[in-house]
């Protein structure tokens, strides 16, 4: 019986039957599969959200065999692990016993530790671009020269210092985002979306199986 | 007083992450942790209070179809849970193909429309003749040119037929076009990094409607951090 | 040609620190640089300004706290403008952090003091587990995905503004304020072309090159990109705020960039020429 269970073949089987409830009805107006369809959109949400601890339970486990064995750098997976866990349960949604949203932990860890760390991290990248850009952006040959030429003027023409100065520039910018930039990209969108439909028939075959990996030899 | 240590913590977390600048450091592990810790954990609080909300309000506890399906939706729920025992790896794959499934069908049915007929519908409604603005009529002309060879350019990667002479012009076309929209990519790229960096900025200056009070927090730290750095570098490096 | 060598070499923490300079030294003494109003800030108000009276609108802060720099100013400007308004708002969002963004801009704009009455005027109903899937359930059923707001944590379909909002066609428009996926793409699959709710969008700059081709199709109707369309916003409806207070520092860091560019491409054919010379 395990084995029969362990086969591949069920998720693959469960794969296409929940594509085909969700695209048949799009096209094909059948009340039962119209109503399945719309049952599952909602009831999937909550199977969504109960997978809410997986990335907690991943963390944990790692840093805490860290923390076990004593690993280089144990104390930051100490760091990981107390953080983790504190956030996790003053954020259970039990109001009633003062947990939640509104709990003076949660919102000092938020506003005060998650929103500044988050906004940090992106915004260094600031740095690194800037840094990049003076060391690795030459002028090479014809094909770098129109991506130097393109983003400079790119970049004048996001700055009111160069548009206040001379305004063409932002009519040239313009036409960049409208003509090379809007070609390029609506030629990649055509491509994303055949790239999108082969990749659902694949699926749909039980040709692709890439989400299924891990935990060891499929059946 | 919560408040004051509410603003040092913010500011000192930023400068945290901002002393990698110098070189990688403590106090960027630290706040690093921190980070993964904490954002890790913010989702548990929206998602469940989402499960709870449906439970409540939404019509889940009614007897019938309604709670039978939440039941089932729970029992799903704890099958992703079997990810971590090697044993019973093969029931994760449950709701996973359940997920994957609704999320390929919602994706599909619509991109054939969005992502590719009204792109080619636009494309054709190019008008190519606009005897009233010149402009429009040269970049109507360009972008209809430019289009199919940058969508040719990907569609024959590494076939012959891209030495013939008139694939060779196509590519070029295609190239420089794309040269072009990339340069568009990193001028606005440096838009976003440098808003970002701006953001950040305000809040260490105490700029409104950020508290002033983050100033002196700002600059405090900040000598603080760089100092033990500095001395760190020219006493105890040198030793180790 | 040594100094160019040197020069292109230089420890990139020099870089670092110029960028510190260039953009903390407009911020602390602005340069009152004008703010030209381009034609995306104009179009974008010109949109909000002619919702008729007593449309629905979902306004969606789609992000999180790492695009709060770049994003929460034309989200604090757009909400002003929207409450100034005879129209509904209904707040939603599909991304874990919008809800409490949008808290955060509660605490800085009272909607009362635009007369806005929560729950007949505007409602929060906070973030929905699921992306694409979430979207595509909020727009076949509302008040069944959403069946508690975030604010109260009271019934959605007790509140006055959901009277006759059930399904994608009871809203008029979709505001979608934005960083990456779920964004646009998918709210244009799953609610604009199925349903053809009309939408326009504000995005980070890095997103900006891949709407193109939706504006010229005309699939998404307006768009806001970055800080610095922001500060023009803000300068359009009169209420000048952090977008203003920093399109200096937008504009000496964009200087910078170019002035390394520049100073880079000037050394690196420089040393190749001396180089070249040199054989």
């Amino acid at each position: 019986m395990s084995n029969l269970l362990r086969r591949i073949e069920i998720p693959i089987f469960i794969t296409i039957i929940f594509t085909l409830i969700q695209v048949i009805p799009y096209y094909v107006y059948i009340q039962p599969l119209d109503d399945a369809a719309a049952y599952i959109q909602r009831w999937i949400l909550i199977c969504l959200a109960l997978a809410t601890f997986v990335g907690v339970l991943s963390l944990l486990l790692t840093h805490g065999k860290n923390l076990q064995k004593r690993s280089k750098g144990w104390y930051f997976s100490a760091i990981v692990v107390v953080f983790t866990i504190v956030m996790s349960i003053v954020g259970l949604p039990l109001a009633e016993v003062g947990l939640g949203a509104a709990n003076p932990i949660y919102l000092f860890l938020y506003n005060n530790m998650l929103q500044p760390l988050s906004g940090t991290m992106y915004a260094i990248i600031a740095f690194f671009i800037a840094a990049a850009a003076f060391r690795a952006f030459r002028a090479r040959n014809v094909e770098a020269s129109i991506v130097l030429l393109a983003g400079i003027l790119m970049v004048c023409s996001n700055a009111p210092i160069f548009t206040v100065t001379w305004p063409p520039f932002k009519d040239i910018g313009t036409w960049i985002f409208a003509v090379p930039n809007m070609a390029t990209n609506r030629a990649i969108t055509i491509g994303a979306a055949l790239g999108l439909v082969a990749l659902a028939v694949r699926t749909l075959m039980g040709i692709e199986r890439g989400y299924l990996r891990g935990g060891g030899a499929e059946q | 007083m919560v408040d004051l240590l509410a603003i040092w913590t913010a500011v000192f977390f930023t400068l945290a992450i901002y002393s990698i600048l110098y070189r990688d450091t403590a106090w960027y592990r630290i706040a690093e942790s921190v980070y993964l810790g904490v954002a890790v954990g913010y989702g548990v609080s929206v998602d469940l209070l989402y499960v709870r909300n449906q439970w409540t309000t939404g019509g889940w506890s009614t007897p019938g179809v309604m709670l039978a399906g939440f039941a089932i939706a729970v029992i799903m729920g704890i099958l992703w849970y079997f990810r971590f025992i090697k044993q019973y790896f093969y029931l994760y794959r449950w709701p996973l193909s359940i997920i994957v499934g609704t999320g390929i069908g919602l994706a599909l049915r619509a991109v054939i429309f969005v992502q590719f007929r009204d792109m080619i519908v636009a494309q054709v409604r190019l008008n190519l003749w606009v005897p009233t603005n010149m402009l429009t009529t040269f970049n109507n002309i360009l972008l209809f040119i430019m289009v199919p060879c940058v969508l040719l350019y990907f569609w024959f990667t590494g076939a012959k037929i891209r030495e013939t002479a008139p694939m060779k012009v196509v590519d070029k076309i295609a190239r420089y076009t794309m040269m072009a929209g990339f340069g568009s990519a990193f001028g606005y790229t440096i838009l976003t990094r440098f808003s970002m960096f701006i953001g950040r900025a305000q809040f260490l200056l105490g700029i409104t409607p950020n508290p002033p009070e983050n100033r002196t927090a700002f600059i405090v730290l900040a000598l603080l951090i760089l100092g033990s750095m500095i001395v760190y570098d020219l006493f105890f490096k040198k030793k180790s | 040609m040594a100094f160019l060598e040197k020069f292109m070499d230089m420890d990139r923490r020099w870089v670092y620190l110029l960028s510190w300079i260039f953009v903390l030294a407009p911020l602390l003494y602005p340069l009152g640089l004008p703010i030209p109003i381009n034609q995306e800030s104009i179009g974008w108000y010109n949109y909000i300004e002619n919702i008729p009276a007593g449309s629905t609108v979902i306004f969606a802060p789609m992000y999180g706290t790492s695009g709060i720099p770049e994003l929460f100013p034309m989200t604090v400007a757009t909400m002003r403008h929207l409450w100034s308004r005879p129209i509904k708002v209904i707040v939603v969002t599909f991304w874990t952090e919008g809800a409490l963004v949008f808290n955060i801009l509660l605490g800085q704009v009272d909607p009362t003091s635009y007369g806005k009455v929560y729950g007949t005027d505007w409602i929060h109903l906070g973030y929905i587990p699921g992306s694409e899937t979430a979207m595509a359930s909020f727009a076949r059923d509302i008040t069944g995905t959403v069946s508690a707001d975030f604010l109260r944590g009271q019934p959605t379909t007790s509140y006055p503004i959901m009277a006759n909002i059930r399904t994608a066609p009871d809203i008029d428009l979709i505001i979608s304020i934005e960083t990456g996926t779920p964004g646009y793409t998918e709210w244009l699959r799953q609610w604009q072309a199925p349903y053809a709710v009309p939408m326009i969008v504000g995005l980070i700059g890095v997103s900006v090159p891949g709407i193109a081709p939706y504006i010229q199709s005309g699939q998404v109707s307006a768009y806001l990109p970055g800080l610095t369309s922001s500060a023009e916003y803000e300068n359009l409806i009169h209420r000048p705020g952090l977008a203003v207070a920093g399109v200096d520092a937008v504009s000496m860091s964009h200087l910078m960039v170019v002035i390394l560019v520049v100073l880079g491409n000037i050394a690196y054919f420089a040393s190749r020429s001396s180089k070249g010379g040199k054989k």
